[in-house]
């Protein structure tokens, strides 16, 4: 039977919280079960492209070990859960309108599918569980 | 002929080591085994998980001197 999809709603922009959400992402990608991950917030400003660690992430307890020791990027686990599963991964359009920004030019390239709306997002994550961090 | 092919991942934190088995598995033909060196605990329970739920073969894991040996067959 297949897995229930998982979706994810990251609006924290704080680094433990990010990391959580790729680990999350990526590990339920590859294990075939369909992931949606809709960010938002403070969460998008960590995918500005053309960042440093120093500057894309920020807070949290475990922050300063997650940079400094052999911890997987949450950038770079997004991107293998989309390239070795089945992963979505949508930017708000709201605040990419505020910030002016294009989901194609200013985001991480390649990580995001598009800008989403929050009702399209929650009327798929009925199909689902969904978490938010 | 079935291979076996080894991917150290001593040094990387969770959820490192499943990944890297993941992408190794990826490029490997059905039959191959890969062996994932990890000096991450968790990997010992997680590989195992992994594997049960995506219908691979797990054939084993061995403590060695401050990290493990898991092994993993491709079944698909």
């Amino acid at each position: 039977m297949a897995s229930k999809p998982l979706f994810i709603m990251l609006a924290s922009g704080e680094h433990e919280k990010i990391q959580l959400a790729a680990m999350i992402a990526s590990v339920a990608a590859v294990s075939d079960r369909p992931v949606q991950v809709f960010v938002t917030m403070n969460a998008i400003l960590a995918f500005r492209r053309g960042l440093t660690a120093e500057q894309r992430y920020h807070g949290g307890y475990f922050h300063e070990q997650f940079v400094t020791k052999n911890v997987p990027d949450a950038m770079e686990l997004f991107e293998q859960g989309k390239m070795l599963g089945e992963m979505q991964m949508w930017a708000c359009s709201l605040v990419l309108d505020l910030n002016h920004w294009d989901a194609e030019k200013d985001l991480v390239e390649g990580l995001f599918d598009g800008p989403a709306g929050l009702a399209k997002f929650l009327a798929d994550a009925e199909e689902g569980e969904l978490i938010t961090l | 002929m079935a291979e076996r092919q080894t991917v150290d991942a001593r040094g990387a934190f969770c959820p490192g080591p499943l990944m890297e088995l993941i992408a190794a598995l990826k490029l490997a033909s059905v039959g191959d085994e890969v062996e994932v060196l990890s000096s991450d605990k968790g990997s010992v329970n997680d590989i195992p998980a992994w594997v049960a739920k995506v219908g691979h073969q797990f054939v084993g894991s061995t403590e060695l001197d401050g990290y493990w040996s898991v092994i993993v067959k491709k079944a698909k």
